[in-house]
């Protein structure tokens, strides 16, 4: 077979000049290029820190479960059922957009879920895509193989979910199921301009920084980047890693990372540290670096816990400091504890609420226990001296 | 624009099949020569007789969920990822794909009809797709049927293989004025004959030679010459072999004239070049 294909190239030197008509042909390849691509075509990355889909329909419908349309059906299920709850239901996408004609007050101010805010964003670029077109084509890269024909995205996802649900959830569709994407060729592709898209960008939660910046280590400590969608545990493995090792990508990875200083590099990428529940709802509700980090204090089986009620009651970092060492002190100390009188933890504890009692009902309250005022007066002078003894024991530590 | 190469003549065994096929590897082969970053060709088989699809895929075991057959029944709004579906790979060369022809395209001609924009149902969905290749190859049957039509009304470029005999090349107007009525019927203005092809020729047959120099010296159908490919032994046995020309017997004479004849459609495709 070797032979026989030597034997074509000379067949095909023989194609002269003459014979091509005015000499060999120049196939310019010009770099980038816009083309129209089959909707089909077109895939998102596995491995792209951002995620727009929930966990579940992600994995799903990288693992080849789920088409587009599954996985955008599941996404509608998902908030129609929230939305529901909240008692805003709705049968057709459409209505999650604002009426013109609707004289009811605006509702700008409802708190949605944050995958009722993703369908409302997205429905709201298919609508634009639909009234004023693509204008901003995404980035993909071929990524053909064979007879299978595929461009995996570098930037755009959102708006190709969004021309997903323009085709499959839109009445009145009047498209080619084609989309505009800039080809970025093969050999062009680079992990550090997709960070840096990504981070040029509002809107990229702490959880996806910290991804983005595992997968720029992992990239420049030669990892192998899998095809696939990846869980947690990939992402973590860059918990061993840190820049100094790799001095030379040190600029790079920062400038790519929004030229973030290289101690809040380290803090972003230990938030890989928190339980996968955490990650999940710390990436869906956008939780901040500066409340995340408290969290890693705690054992991981109270991570998820913590960052539910910083969700749920919108803490500030200050909070969720406090939050965190006052169940640092009763997890991770129970063996101190043990060894202390258990009326001196109670005395103890007793000081973190003096400021709510009054003077008048303590005196009062003492009364009512000893039934005498004369020995009420007693139990206060002796507690002032063993208030006095602690004193000066603090004093002289 | 992708060019597409459509082989059409209504009379059988011209070397259609033949022609189509090996130009569509011998297009694969010369890009790939000259360094072109894309040199995938889709090769088309709209012949029921699946004759393409065998020599280039090694069987014509294809049916109604993976065929041509296939995208011109799938619901149109799903044809384009149905072919993308469909196409398969060659065993001549990674780079050319073939959408395989299936005894069962026989009776699509009859469930099509009276379909609304059936002629349009290949045309449609490879559209979509088309950019994707650097040229696209079809094979067609032996008659203007609407499996033909649809081929036309796909293509960009109609090349007829003709043998230098008398009826056949008498019946060369009428081949064209039928690709030229169908341009004009269905609105394909990018559509033009864009060669004749000579096949089966045999210099030491007198006729031959006679009615190759009349082809010549015709007005309107000598300028449309493209090649004259000779009469050659190596064809049978490279089909046989399920093999291009190319690889089973790249010095014989029909691999020479092929050759010839695909440099001035590679000529074609590079922007600029004539056509």
């Amino acid at each position: 077979m070797k032979r026989q294909s030597h034997r074509i190239d000379e067949l095909l030197d023989s194609v002269t000049a003459d014979m091509l008509a005015g000499g060999q042909p120049q196939f310019t390849d010009t770099g980038l290029r816009v083309e129209r691509l089959l909707l089909e075509m077109v895939r998102p990355d596995p491995i792209q820190p951002r995620r727009v889909l929930p966990e579940h329909l992600h994995f799903d419908f990288h693992a080849g479960r789920m088409t587009p349309t599954q996985a955008l059906r599941g996404l509608v299920q998902l908030v129609q059922v929230s939305a529901r709850q909240r008692g805003r239901p709705f049968s057709n996408v459409l209505e999650l957009l604002p009426n013109p004609d609707d004289d009811a007050p605006d509702d700008a101010d409802v708190l949605l879920s944050p995958e009722e805010q993703l369908l409302h964003d997205l429905v709201n670029l298919a609508v634009t895509i639909r009234d004023d077109g693509q204008v901003n084509p995404l980035t993909v890269v071929d990524v053909s193989h064979g007879v299978v024909q595929q461009f995996r995205i570098e930037t755009g996802e959102r708006r190709y979910w969004a021309s997903w649900l323009l085709r499959d959830f839109i009445p009145n569709y009047s498209g080619d199921g084609m989309i505009p994407c800039i080809v970025i060729p093969t050999e062009n592709t680079s992990v550090f301009r997709q960070a840096r898209e990504n981070t040029a960008r509002s809107g990229l939660s702490a959880v996806a920084m910290a991804r983005q910046a595992a997968l720029l280590l992992l990239t420049v400590h030669g990892y192998e980047i899998p095809d696939g969608a990846v869980t947690n545990e990939f992402y973590r493995q860059a918990l061993d890693l840190d820049l100094r090792t790799k001095r030379e990508f040190s600029e790079v990875i920062l400038t790519a990372m929004g030229g973030m200083k290289r101690a809040y590099f380290s803090q972003t990428k230990n938030l890989l540290r928190l339980s996968d529940d955490a990650l999940e709802l710390a990436d869906r509700h956008n939780i901040e670096e500066f409340k995340l980090r408290h969290v890693l204090s705690l054992a991981p089986e109270y991570h998820a816990e913590v960052v539910r009620q910083i969700i749920d009651h919108n803490l500030s970092s200050k909070q969720v400091k406090e939050l965190c060492e006052a169940n640092d002190m009763s997890d991770n100390n129970d063996e101190f504890l043990e060894k202390l009188p258990a009326l001196a933890v109670k005395m103890a504890r007793l000081t973190q609420t003096v400021t709510a009692m009054s003077a008048n009902d303590v005196a009062r309250a003492l009364i009512r226990q000893e039934g005498d005022a004369d020995i009420a007066y007693a139990r206060l002078q002796a507690l002032q001296r063993v208030i006095s003894e602690a004193l000066q024991v603090l004093s002289a530590k | 624009m992708t060019r597409v190469f459509v082989f059409t003549n209504h009379k059988g065994g011209v070397g259609k099949s033949t022609s189509a096929t090996n130009t569509a590897y011998g297009i694969v082969s010369m890009l790939r020569h000259a360094g072109a970053p894309n040199p995938r060709v889709l090769l088309i088989d709209t012949d029921s007789q699946a004759h393409a699809t065998l020599v280039t895929t090694g069987t014509k075991d294809y049916g109604a969920d993976n065929s041509l057959y296939t995208v011109l029944m799938a619901d149109r709004q799903n044809a384009a990822q149905t072919l993308l579906r469909s196409i398969v790979p060659s065993t001549w060369d990674a780079d050319l794909h073939v959408l395989p022809a299936s005894t069962m395209l026989e009776g699509a001609e009859r469930e099509l009809n009276g379909l609304a924009g059936a002629p349009y149902r290949l045309a449609d969905p490879l559209n979509q797709i088309a950019n994707r290749y650097a040229a696209i190859v079809i094979d067609t049957r032996p008659s203007f049927s609407l499996m033909t039509e649809m081929g036309l009304i796909t293509a960009t470029d109609a090349i007829v293989p003709v043998e230098p005999r008398y009826l056949e090349t008498v019946g060369l107007m009428s081949v064209i004025g039928k690709i030229n009525e169908i341009r004009d019927g269905w609105r394909q203005p990018n559509l033009r004959v864009s060669g004749i092809l000579v096949t089966k020729m045999n210099t030491r047959v007198r006729g031959h030679k006679y009615l190759l120099d009349e082809l010549k010296a015709h007005s309107v159908l000598g300028p449309l010459l493209l090649g004259v490919v000779p009469v050659n032994e190596a064809i049978s046995y490279a089909h046989q072999c399920h093999q291009s020309i190319f690889t089973y017997d790249p010095n014989a004479p029909a691999s020479k004239a092929y050759m010839a004849v695909i440099a001035k459609l590679v000529h074609s495709l590079v922007p600029g070049g004539a056509a």
